[in-house]
This record gives C-alpha cells, structure tokens and sequence, in this order.
C-alpha cells in the first residue's frame, strides 16, 4: 500500500515528459500498480499526454496490421531456398 | 498493452515443436532445419526491410552462414527463431549503415531525437518538460479497411526512415511482437536500452506520422 502510494505520488509530480517515457515503457514492461494508476489519473486533466497515448495505440494498432499483411505475403521462394540450402552444404564442408 | 493483451498478433515464437533434440545434430543438419523452419519468417523480415530481393537473398544467407559460426553459442536463451531474427535484425542494420555512408549525408532519415512535427514549436516540450503543442487527432482506424492499409504503410515508409538499429528493433517489437525480454536477448541489449531504444523509435514514429497524415497542431494544452 505504501509502495502504490509512493509510486502514485511519485508520478503525478512528475513532467509530461517522463510520463511520455511511461507510456512508451508500459508496452514493454508491466509499470507498479502504482505508477499505472498515476498515469490514469495524469490524462484525466492532461489533454498532451491523453493525446499522446492515444498516438501509441494508434500506432500499435497499425503495426498489428502491417503484421497480418506480412502474414499473407509469401515465403522464402524455392530458388532462394535452393541455393541457400547449397551454401549451407558448401560451408559446412570448408570446415 | 502488453503482449498477453495483442491476441491478433501472429505468434512468431510459436515454434514448430520440432526442437527437441538438437544434440548430436551436426551444424549442417541444423542449418538447413532452421532455412525449413524459419526461412520464411527470416525472409519476410529481410525483404519487409530491405525492400529488393537480392539484398533480402543476400541478408538471409549471411543470418544462416553466421548463426552456422555461432552454432555452439546458442544457449536456448531466447527461442531459437528469436536468435535467428536478432543476427538478421544485425545484419540488416550494418546494410543500411554501409548504404547510408555510400549515400549523401543529406539521405532521409528521421532524427533519433525527432520531436514535435509542428512549424510553431521547435520541440515537443517546454523547459519544464510540460507539453509545448498538444498534436491533433488522427484520422480514425475505422474509416475503411483501405484507408488502414494506407495508415499502415504510411507507418511502414516511417519506419524505414528510422536510423538503423531502431527500425531492427520496432520492426521485431512492434511489428512481429516479440516479447521485450527476448529482443533484448536477440539484440544483445539490455532491458533499459531497450526501452529508450524504442520510446526514442515510437516518438520519432509519431512525429513522421502526424507530418503524413497532414494535420496542424494548436499550441497550449
């Protein structure tokens, strides 16, 4: 409890510039109970940050699209994987 | 989000539960299960990058021929198609550093400390470190699955204007969704790196992206 509460604290008093690094740093790793309920409390009153996160979203989402679009796009081509499977063989008798 | 929360993410880690027992296999034998196993996603990510399938060719073989010399330093740390995609994601980074020193400096390429897009403030924060301008909205994903193809791509042309070893690594983050813990493994970074690698990426991203899709700011929050 103490802990939440200081994490809380410790973000709502803090510039709209470390909040950004907290938001970037949540889509890689979990933030304390704490730290996250201070960023929801910041974009309540704060229309940068709320703009900003919603940008991250924005931008996630796309990436999710650009990766079902690779999805559909074909694979290694069969000549390609010919001669790669050629130069493997030829490596492997150098040593 | 984090990576429980992105079920329509394709899994690359989902491995084809062929691993099993690499013991006694020789490094012939394990090259050519890893161009059956993971050629494909190897190849997608190398010509996603590169743009040209003779560089694709050319990057995938040097993945392949490299992970072959490293063959006994892979120690199951991360997952094997993990591994493979971090050396690929190291090579195609050192194409684009030896293609951007062949080229004029003036190449496109966005900043690593790109910041606010918008002609009325220099940078996105005011000394105190509060917002300088509040960016627009943009246009919404819903409109038509056209216009989201486009949004995507414009995303895509942003990331190719990263500096090289950012876009490696949005590319293997953001896009293929490869838990942080195993980029950092891949890319031989530390978990702080990381993260500062990829925030520096996200805001430049957003900075490109809201100069593409054309909308002004208004100062003040």
């Amino acid at each position: 409890m103490i802990r939440f509460v200081r994490d809380m604290l410790r973000v709502l008093g803090m510039p709209c510039r470390e909040h950004v690094v907290l938001f970037s740093r949540q889509l890689d790793a979990p933030l304390s109970r704490g730290e996250t309920f201070g960023l929801r409390v910041h974009i309540v009153y704060c229309g940068g940050c709320r703009r900003f996160r919603e940008h991250l979203r924005h931008m996630q989402s796309l990436g999710q699209t650009l990766a079902q679009q690779a999805e559909t796009e074909p694979g290694l081509p069969a000549d390609v994987r010919e001669r790669l499977n050629a130069r493997v063989a030829q490596a492997a008798k150098r040593n | 989000m984090n990576d429980a929360e992105a079920p329509g993410r394709p899994t690359p880690d989902a491995e084809p539960a062929a691993v099993p027992s690499r013991a006694g296999e020789s490094r012939e034998v394990a090259a050519r299960r890893w161009v059956a196993d993971h050629g494909d996603i190897l190849w997608k990510f190398a010509l996603a990058r590169a743009r040209s399938k003779e560089v694709a060719e050319e990057i995938v073989q040097e993945t392949v021929l490299a992970a072959m010399q490293g063959f006994g330093t892979f120690a199951g740390a991360s997952s094997e198609r993990t591994w493979l995609l971090g050396i690929a994601a190291h090579k195609i980074a050192d194409h684009f550093r030896r293609l951007r020193r062949a080229k004029s400096p003036g190449a496109p390429e966005i900043s690593p400390d790109a910041t606010c897009a918008c002609a009325a403030c220099r940078a996105m924060f005011s000394e105190k470190g509060m917002w300088a301008c509040v960016a627009k909205r943009w246009p919404d994903l819903k409109l038509s699955e056209t216009e989201r193809a486009d949004q995507a791509q414009a995303l895509r042309a942003c990331i190719d204007a990263l500096p090289p070893g950012q876009s490696e690594a949005v590319w293997l983050r953001d896009i293929l969704g490869i838990p942080a813990v195993e980029v950092c493994k891949a890319m031989g970074l530390t978990d702080t790196n990381l993260w500062s690698r990829m925030h520096r990426a996200r805001v430049a991203l957003r900075s490109c992206l809201d100069t593409k899709f054309g909308l002004s700011k208004e100062k003040g929050k």
